[in-house]
């Protein structure tokens, strides 16, 4: 189970739920219902992003950025998963994220699906699998414009523009990262 | 004509080290050399290729060689930054940029039999003037070329591909009076002069340690070089602090540098930065000019399609006066020259 993480806000049941939902009783089952499993903001690659903003340099005149301002969100992605149980013991694990974006980065809304099942290989034991993939949710960091005076104007990683590096060699370290694409979940409970 | 050097003047103490000086004698006023030496364009070679320094002086006398080989320098291997040098350059080296791709040639003495104690921070070593502005040079920028240019050979300083940073810590010193225009430039300083002044290099002209103006009068004698140098393009001159300057802890100029006086053509091509003698043993603004010279280097290798006009231009105009006790541009120029600063944006978004 996440815990929280900086501003991150979970307020998910997350497994416990799944298998309260699946070992609930068998009339549940005969219905096509759809529970929330979790619901949370953040994720690792918002903590990244915010990461992204430690530090900062001078300008030519002696001014300061500070690289916070343009890794920080108004809005913190938000996850919300699904479960819709088609049988006793099958459902379909499905969500969304919202994405978020900050001046100089954005994580783009991502949709997750997956499956859950479960089978009982003896009378007090409970083997339960799901599978899921997330599709989008990539983190994208943006470019600058430094403008180096007599030195010309450049296309520019924003947080090395003032290092030694090239100009054009700093765009090589923009961030572009994806999330956790597939999660693969095993459990094996014993009740006695 | 003769040539020579003065490394001690007056009764300043033995460890000061003026800048080299190549006197000028005659009425033709014709910067020669009375024993003529052959000219050749010898090839150079890279830091990376040094023979050792012993080899070096081999190479500039045998067979009259004008251009001497880089030799060894021992400091270029460590790459650790040093007390004397300013915290700005640990800074510039974070990401592994250290002059690649730009050619510093030292103009200076390779040949003569004159050479004095110091330490950059290596171990004491015994070497000649030239020998240790280049090492200064190569510790603050170690992955740029360098190139040795022995000053006694008088013959034209021939430029690499890419960018080129030119380190003068000589002045060219003759009776003063004679108007610039009846100086007869021998082909070595000429090259320099055209360099500086079509911007094709950047020239690193040591200011001098005669406390005067740039270009002015001392015992009866004038740079003459400097005056050449002064409206030039890509010429910086280059005096001394006795500190690095921080806002904390200001710098004043050294006793004995020169400074920028009153001509607005020289202050707004003026630089002062730390030559910290106390630490290195190594006093003037013969050790003030590698400083730049090397912050050209790492510049050039951060801008590659720069010019040395622009490059400059940056240092000239990124330069600091709040780290300077009572700045005034009269006495310091434009200021202390910052790395960092040079190496930022003016602005980004």
């Amino acid at each position: 189970m996440r815990g929280r993480s900086g501003n991150r806000v979970s307020f998910r049941t997350t497994a416990l739920l799944l298998y309260g939902l699946l070992a609930a009783s068998p009339a549940i089952a005969q219905e096509m219902t759809t529970s929330l499993v979790d619901i949370h903001q953040g994720s690792p690659l918002s903590d990244r992003a915010r990461g992204l903003g430690d530090g900062g340099y001078e300008l030519q005149n002696g001014s300061r950025v500070s690289f916070n301002q343009w890794y920080r969100a108004s809005w913190v992605d938000m996850h919300v998963d699904l479960l819709t149980q088609i049988t006793e013991d099958t459902g379909i694990l499905w969500g969304f994220g919202t994405g978020e974006e900050g001046e100089k980065y954005r994580i783009e809304p991502s949709l997750k699906l997956g499956f859950l099942t479960q089978m009982h290989p003896s009378a007090n034991s409970t083997f339960s699998l799901s599978l899921t993939a997330t599709i989008g949710g990539n983190l994208t960091e943006k470019p600058c414009e430094a403008n180096y005076g007599d030195l010309g104007t450049y296309s520019v990683n924003c947080r090395l523009a003032a290092s030694e590096m090239a100009p054009e060699e700093t765009l090589k370290y923009l961030v572009n990262a994806k999330p956790e694409s597939q999660h693969l979940w095993l459990n094996y409970r014993v009740t006695f | 004509m003769r040539k020579s050097s003065r490394s001690e003047i007056g009764d300043r103490p033995s460890w000061f080290l003026f800048e080299r000086s190549k006197s000028m004698s005659g009425s033709c006023l014709k910067f020669g050399i009375a024993t003529a030496l052959t000219i050749l364009s010898a090839s150079m070679a890279s830091a990376q290729e040094a023979v050792n320094a012993d080899e070096m002086a081999a190479l500039c006398h045998g067979g009259g060689l004008s251009t001497c080989v880089s030799a060894t320098i021992p400091a270029a291997g460590t790459q650790a930054v040093q007390g004397w040098m300013s915290p700005d350059v640990g800074a510039a080296w974070a990401a592994g940029y250290k002059g690649k791709g730009v050619t510093i040639t030292i103009v200076d003495d390779f040949s003569s039999t004159s050479r004095f104690s110091g330490n950059f921070g290596v171990g004491v070593q015994t070497q000649r003037h030239g020998e240790w502005t280049r090492e200064e040079a190569s510790m603050i920028a170690p992955f740029a070329t360098i190139r040795s240019k022995d000053f006694s050979t008088s013959s034209a300083v021939s430029l690499a591909p890419g960018l080129n940073v030119l380190n003068l810590s000589y002045g060219m010193y003759a009776k003063a009076g004679y108007r610039l225009n009846q100086i007869g430039w021998s082909p070595e300083e000429a090259s320099i002069i055209s360099y500086a002044t079509k911007g094709t290099a950047v020239v690193s002209k040591a200011a001098g340690n005669d406390a005067v103006a740039v270009g002015g009068v001392t015992g009866g004698q004038q740079d003459y070089l400097d005056l050449a140098l002064v409206g030039k393009a890509s010429a910086i001159f280059v005096g001394a602090l006795s500190t690095n300057g921080t806002t904390s802890n200001k710098a004043q100029l050294a006793w004995y540098s020169n400074y920028a006086g009153s001509n607005t053509l020289v202050q707004s091509h003026f630089l002062v930065v730390g030559v910290t003698g106390d630490k290195t043993g190594l006093y003037g603004t013969s050790f003030a000019a590698p400083i730049i010279s090397g912050y050209a280097a790492i510049i050039g290798s951060k801008f590659t399609k720069a010019t040395a006009t622009q490059i400059t231009n940056d240092l000239l105009n990124t330069a600091r006066t709040d780290t300077l006790v009572n700045y005034s541009a009269a006495v310091y120029g434009k200021g202390e020259a910052s790395l960092s600063r040079a190496l930022a944006p003016v602005a980004i978004k």
